[in-house]
């Protein structure tokens, strides 16, 4: 039932909304090549607004159709690009070559991209091994020879960035120059909010997916159904149940309730205690009626704090849950050591597929995030499909090289360039099937190395474009689907209700705040996730008892110390700047 | 005899020694570029610095101070403090005389492929990789790992040992002689080798038995070395292996193993937000103070007891 939910939405998503970005886009437009090495830009506009541009493009005035129609008048631009220019493109994540090739010249994908583009790309990666993160911030050092593409996470400190002229405001060009990109944003008014700063400056090309957040619940409960079966046991769906599941593996098989850290960090089943978050900060701050909050300093989250130390005591929690990985943690589940879990659907998948390499069935199955008793859910993890990638173009690229970047990054939001970024190149790496949905050919298929597909693809992670969910599907196990299914249709009836469950309580993708603001929580703020963290390992262990009134009031006052009201007060302010966008 | 004016003193000294110059050129040049001028980024101590604008391009803090008050303010300064020199102090107390013991031991064995073979097994773990050794310890600290298999064998309870705060200096201490006692070793084996053989057989002669050689004989020998690597060890006593507790530390250990090298790492590598340079810079010299206190201190002790120091 769900995944029949869920098709006829892909569908109208495919349907409507990339639909309604070429329409916007103005699709079909001729242009011209300019003789100056970057490629022209049509423009279909009034012409009294054919101000922008200026780089001796062929420009035509014509009455497209987004003219007639009073929208902002936008062109189209026709690839390959065909320049003689050489354009440095760096990216922190996701889209480094497969780990089978030495560079990107070995990497059809890379390779490919140039072709599809007309423009010579020098990639520049992270040292294999080092932290994305500081890598980007060593290039930082020497902000004149930064690479003109940077595909970074900047969104919180975009302001730093745009007032030390570090990367380019793009406002100005990005109708001309990217403007199937441009459509796309305008096609729902989340992702244009998302992709500007509180002045209404864009600077940066996005991550969405096409699913609209289904993939971003890409993790939660996961339990052996030959067990529930061998129990009589039926799926758990309150958290009572849940713990009863738990109860009756102890005592049958004597396991325990386990999970990899990084999987149980973020959420743990905060939601059936009214909360949000498990120890990781970033995913305590919430929003409720209009009020930022943060989870971590109130009673849902106390309650649920206050479960698991009753499980550890019980010794029903196993006691290397804060240190688990998602290698040891395969130790226990393929010894029988734990029978219901939280994890990936990608890690349920390889648990599965172990399970049969080694003669056995594939048993684990997702199940619903518990709710309380009541029924009631507030929270899942999930988000709303916008990542927080930042492509960006620095000041490195003079205004000709920027314009030249923004019809590169323009063309994975445009039909074709879309497929390209998903799937690679037609008749190479996929082929439409039967029923008209791109397929991989046995050039993917058949390949045996880890996640093939991101030879000849960019969007398996996360990169400027529109990850489209068929690739998701093709990636993904079927249980994997289903699993995923089962976590993100809370309400499959209900989709506000279920946005509301999945992604609207979230901190919102794509607020910036202003370099005050920015520099005052570098000050204030650095210390508060070690705080939360550690206090709530005392918490769980027991070694400080949570229920005791007087620990727990400690604890909120301590918070105070590490300057809570002051952060949450810049969180607000920046929240409502961003909703006044 | 006329006394010369400065110029004329430099150019005589200059027609004399000028070679000499020359040759030292170089290695003056080396100091400047690779030693001195890389200390003038200190100044982001004393900056809000932000790397996009760099050195100069950064606004002075306000006051000159303020990252240093903001570390010696902070909550957790008084524990980084606490924790670096319990976890140094206790590797010195323990890790220091491990070698020398196990030297003494080694010196004993008559078998000579023995002696090898103890030898070459107690080395070995010093060029284990450190990641390798922290997956290893992270391994058989499991509920159901090797440490907890042990207790069971003694009566005790199956838990994670590096969960439990009262467990990680032990850990971090033995793991680190386990990992370093053989290698340390090998210095004081080379000086046993060196004490004069004549100097046994004479005690031999006299009746002493083979404790009392040791006793008499070979420690006396090593004392030397021992002074040396001694006041060796203490010049870096701020130095603690901040990777291994990197590698090893969690939520539940913070308070125990927090040092002031792994809060810097936090502060310059956070998982969000943006890196705090200025911060770090100004905890990292700090720390050298406390190092240069302790050099000073060591070097008084050590002239004033054996007349030999660094100056």
């Amino acid at each position: 039932m769900r995944t029949q939910f869920l098709k006829p939405k892909f569908l109208k998503l495919t349907g409507g909304l990339m639909a309604a970005a070429m329409l916007l886009a103005g699709c079909g437009m001729q242009t011209a090549t300019d003789s100056g090495g970057t490629s022209g830009v049509g423009k279909d506009t009034n012409a009294g607004e054919q101000t922008a541009g200026g780089n001796g493009a062929g420009k035509e005035n014509t009455d497209g159709e987004a003219g007639q129609e009073g929208e902002t008048a936008i062109g189209s631009i026709s690839y390959p690009l065909n320049s003689d220019k050489i354009i440095s493109w760096y990216a922190e994540g996701g889209l480094n070559p497969h780990e089978k090739f030495v560079d990107a010249s070995e990497s059809p994908f890379h390779v490919g991209l140039s072709e599809q583009l007309g423009v010579d790309i020098e990639w520049v990666f992270p040292t294999t091994g080092a932290n994305g993160g500081t890598f980007t911030t060593t290039l930082l050092a020497d902000p004149g020879s930064l690479p003109n593409i940077m595909q970074v996470y900047w969104m919180n400190n975009a302001n730093q960035y745009l007032t030390d002229e570090i990367i380019w405001d793009l406002t100005d060009y990005i109708q001309e120059y990217a403007p199937d990109y441009y459509a796309w944003l305008q096609s729902n008014p989340t992702y244009d909010r998302a992709m500007k700063t509180d002045a209404g400056q864009y600077y940066a090309f996005g991550f969405f997916r096409e699913d609209g957040g289904w993939n971003d619940s890409y993790l939660g409960p996961v339990v052996r159904q030959d067990w529930l079966e061998e129990c009589g046991l039926e799926i758990p769906t309150t958290i009572s149940e849940f713990e009863n599941v738990i109860k009756v593996f102890n005592e049958k098989y004597g396991a325990t309730f386990n999970a990899s850290n990084t999987r149980y960090r973020e959420q743990g089943l905060a939601g059936a205690f009214g909360s949000n978050g498990n120890y990781a900060l970033n995913n305590g701050w919430y929003v409720e009626d209009g009020k930022v909050g943060l989870s971590q300093a109130e009673e849902g989250w106390h309650a649920h704090v206050s479960w698991q130390n009753k499980l550890w005591e019980a010794g029903l929690m196993d006691q290397d849950i804060l240190t688990e990985d998602d290698t040891t943690i395969k130790d226990k589940i393929h010894n029988d050591k734990c029978g219901i879990s939280i994890t990936s659907m990608g890690q349920m998948n390889n648990w599965n597929l172990e399970r049969e390499a080694s003669g056995k069935d594939p048993v684990w199955i997702g199940i619903p995030n518990p709710t309380s008793d009541d029924g009631e859910i507030f929270s899942i993890f999930g988000g709303p499909g916008i990542g927080i990638h930042t492509v960006v173009i620095t000041t490195t690229a003079d205004e000709e090289t920027m314009k030249l970047c923004l019809q590169m990054l323009n063309y994975a939001y445009t039909e074709e360039g879309s497929l390209y970024w998903n799937y690679g190149k037609e008749g190479v790496s996929w082929e439409y099937d039967a029923e008209g949905v791109p397929a991989f050919t046995a050039l993917v298929t058949e390949d045996t190395d880890t996640d093939p597909m991101t030879k000849y693809n960019g969007l398996t992670w996360g990169a400027c474009g529109i990850q489209a969910t068929n690739l998701l599907y093709l990636k993904n196990s079927r249980a994997a689907i289903e699993a995923n299914d089962t976590w993100y249709y809370v309400y499959p009836d209900d989709e506000a209700k279920n946005l509301a469950v999945t992604s609207e309580w979230k901190w919102p993708v794509g607020v910036t705040f202003t370099t005050e603001e920015a520099d005052e929580l570098d000050e204030i703020a650095q210390n508060l996730p070690t705080f939360v963290e550690e206090s709530y390992a005392a918490f769980l262990t027991g070694s400080k008892d949570i229920d005791d009134d007087t620990v727990w009031n400690q604890y909120i006052s301590d918070l105070e110390s590490y300057s809570l009201s002051r952060i949450l007060e810049i969180r607000q302010d920046c929240y409502d700047r961003y909703l006044a966008r | 005899m006329m006394t010369r004016s400065f110029t004329q003193r430099l150019q005589r000294d200059w027609s004399l020694n000028k070679w000499k110059y020359l040759m030292i050129l170089p290695v003056l040049i080396y100091l400047a570029l690779f030693s001195y001028k890389p200390m003038y980024g200190l100044i982001i101590a004393f900056k809000d610095f932000k790397i996009t604008r760099g050195i100069m391009g950064s606004s002075w803090a306000d006051p000159w101070y303020k990252w240093f008050a903001n570390f010696v303010t902070d909550p957790y300064f008084p524990r980084v403090i606490k924790n670096t020199f319990l976890l140094s102090g206790l590797t010195i107390l323990f890790g220091f005389p491990a070698p020398i013991i196990l030297a003494l031991l080694i010196n004993e064995v008559r078998n000579k492929s023995f002696k090898r073979t103890v030898q070459t097994i107690t080395y070995m773990p010093y060029f284990i990789s450190l990641v390798v050794l922290c997956a290893m310890i992270k391994v058989f600290s499991m509920q159901d790992g090797l440490f907890s298999q042990i207790a069971n064998s003694f009566g005790g309870a199956s838990q994670n040992y590096l969960a439990n705060p009262r467990y990680f200096r032990v850990i971090y201490v033995l793991s680190d002689i386990w990992q370093r006692v053989g290698w340390d070793s090998i210095i004081y084996l080379a000086a046993l080798s060196a004490i004069d053989q004549e100097q046994y057989e004479a005690a031999k002669v006299d009746g002493a038995n083979r404790f009392k050689q040791m006793i008499y004989i070979t420690l006396p020998g090593l004392l030397p070395t021992i002074m040396i690597l001694f006041i060796l060890r203490m010049g870096s006593i701020l130095n603690v292996g901040y990777e291994k507790i990197l590698l090893l530390y969690n939520a539940t250990t913070y308070d125990v193993a927090d040092v002031i090298s792994t809060y810097t790492y936090r502060l310059s590598f956070p998982t969000s937000g943006s890196p705090m340079y200025s911060k770090s810079t100004a905890i990292g010299l700090f720390n050298t103070l406390i190092n240069i206190v302790f050099l000073l201190l060591t070097n008084a002790i050590s002239k004033k007891t054996t007349d030999s120091g660094l100056f």
